[in-house]
């Protein structure tokens, strides 16, 4: 198998339990323990704190394998006009308050898909109806809906089905045989392991990564062929 | 390849799509990821037909026999209930009863169960009912209330309480009732959450359940198979802790 690459991870403490993530060495750590070779990170305080401190958090980790995803928020009290600084960002509406087809986001969406930034988008912090309106903006960014839960196959598969720009990570796609179904019908390119640790478990998805029913090309994409193919190669 | 997976199920169900929920789909996730022994029981039995559901149950696991082993699910408002679960407890491969109080709308200690549980008893089986922390069900004051009530019969917890913040209450329910096993499956549960759950109960009274075929297999599996624990502990989690359980009914 190639490069294992976690898409949706958090560093730092959280504020409803204790985890080895909550510094850099516990994380890697981690994701030693679980042969996760890199891990596509958001500071903790960016997702539960204000996202400008999280942020700040970042330009510290130290780690190769922990790559930065900062967490914005448009408008004039969000986290400034995006310049492009990173391959990957994380996006949180719902929990920072504002509203994904407002004019702000507008913005902000149509400055991710000119840098050729792609935005990790947690499922439960959009509707359906307003993922279906993000996806259909031209241009649109390249978005990988995370914890997408065992339920939502069939929203999930109406989405995917509709918009070649919309991806999906392993996290909560947990119902039997998902993960092999979402490939065969969209293909490998649109699956991308990621776990939502610590939050979700890490361990089931990493063990289900090396028992897929998929041919072994499609189980590296998976893998990390997908996020370093998202990432330009590397952080 | 001695895994014994304590809660699983085939068919299908309403709110979401199964891809494949037959019982041969089933069987060769198992072979895939070396699990030995699913215990199911049928979604429609679970859902609006316990008669109909439990009638497939049977089916299956004459199928498959010595792979699947049985959950028949009791539903409190069928009046023949009683009769009929102690028909299917006499079936080769059932197990024990299968009780969904959020389904029912019965809280798991009402007394609409207590037939379920005679006849676990009389027969010497396992119960096996859903929990959901903070739920008007199958909290876990409702295992704590009702299994001091039929001392002796083995009270698996599925799900532990479903949510992590809900593992705190089904261990000190575990604490209290000797009975009472925790089951380790659900789309919240984690790896560190597992390993809180043995350190706080003791392996011996973890069971390992995956709920496929509404979630994936090898996700629950993995949550053992990588969760930071002794290898003793992790064995016993696997399959140590059914083997217990099912000396004498299998």
């Amino acid at each position: 198998m190639t490069a294992v690459v976690d898409i949706n991870r958090t560093l730092g403490p959280l504020p409803h339990d204790d985890v080895p993530s909550r510094d850099e060495t516990g994380l890697v750590t981690e994701l030693d323990r679980l042969r996760i070779d890199a891990a596509c990170v958001s500071h903790s305080y960016a997702v539960h704190g204000d996202p400008r401190d999280g942020n700040a958090e970042l330009t510290r980790v130290a780690d190769p394998r922990l790559w930065p995803v900062p967490v914005l928020v448009p408008g004039p009290l969000g986290t400034g006009p995006w310049a492009g600084g990173a391959p990957l960002v994380r996006l949180c509406p719902r929990r920072h308050g504002w509203a994904v087809t407002g004019p702000h986001a507008r913005e902000l969406f149509a400055g991710l898909a000119a840098s050729g930034t792609a935005v990790l988008l947690p499922f439960d912090e959009v509707t359906t109806g307003e993922v279906h309106r993000l996806a259909a903006a031209v241009p649109a960014p390249r978005v990988v809906l995370t914890g997408t839960g065992y339920r939502a196959l069939r929203q999930l598969a109406e989405l995917l089905d509709a918009h070649p720009s919309l991806y999906v990570d392993t996290s909560t796609l947990c119902g039997h045989r998902q993960v092999e179904w979402v490939a065969e019908h969209y293909g490998a390119h649109r699956v991308l392991f990621g776990t939502g640790a610590p939050v979700t478990d890490d361990a089931g998805p990493r063990h289900l990564l090396d028992t897929l029913d998929l041919p072994a090309h499609d189980t590296a994409l998976i893998a990390g062929g997908n996020a370093l193919e998202l990432m330009g190669g590397g952080p | 390849m001695d895994v014994i997976d304590a809660h699983g199920h085939i068919g299908r169900w309403g709110a979401f799509a199964v891809t494949d929920g037959s019982a041969r789909s089933l069987v060769a996730m198992m072979d895939r990821c070396g699990v030995a022994t699913a215990c199911v029981s049928h979604l429609l039995a679970v859902g609006p037909d316990a008669r109909a559901g439990n009638a497939l149950l049977v089916e299956a696991l004459g199928a498959h026999p010595g792979r699947l082993l049985g959950w028949a699910v009791y539903q409190p408002h069928d009046p023949q209930g009683p009769e009929r679960l102690r028909d299917l407890l006499d079936v080769p491969g059932v197990i024990g009863v299968k009780l969904h109080p959020e389904v029912h709308e019965t809280a798991l200690d009402d007394r609409a169960y207590t037939p379920a549980f005679e006849a676990a008893a009389e027969h010497g089986r396992l119960v096996l009912a859903h929990s959901q922390h903070g739920g008007a069900w199958s909290d876990a004051r409702h295992f704590a209330a009702v299994s001091p009530r039929h001392p002796g019969v083995p009270l698996l917890m599925g799900h532990a309480g479903l949510f992590p913040q809900g593992l705190r209450a089904a261990m000190e329910a575990a604490a209290r009732c000797p009975d009472l096993v925790l089951e380790t499956c659900g789309s919240r549960m984690t790896a560190r959450h597992l390993t809180r759950m043995v350190a706080g109960v003791g392996a011996h009274r973890v069971a390992f359940g995956s709920d496929a075929v509404f979630l994936d297999l090898r996700a629950g599996l993995g949550r053992v198979l990588l969760a930071d624990l002794p290898e003793e502990d992790r064995e016993r989690v696997l399959h140590g802790t059914m083997d217990e359980l099912l000396k004498g009914v299998v």
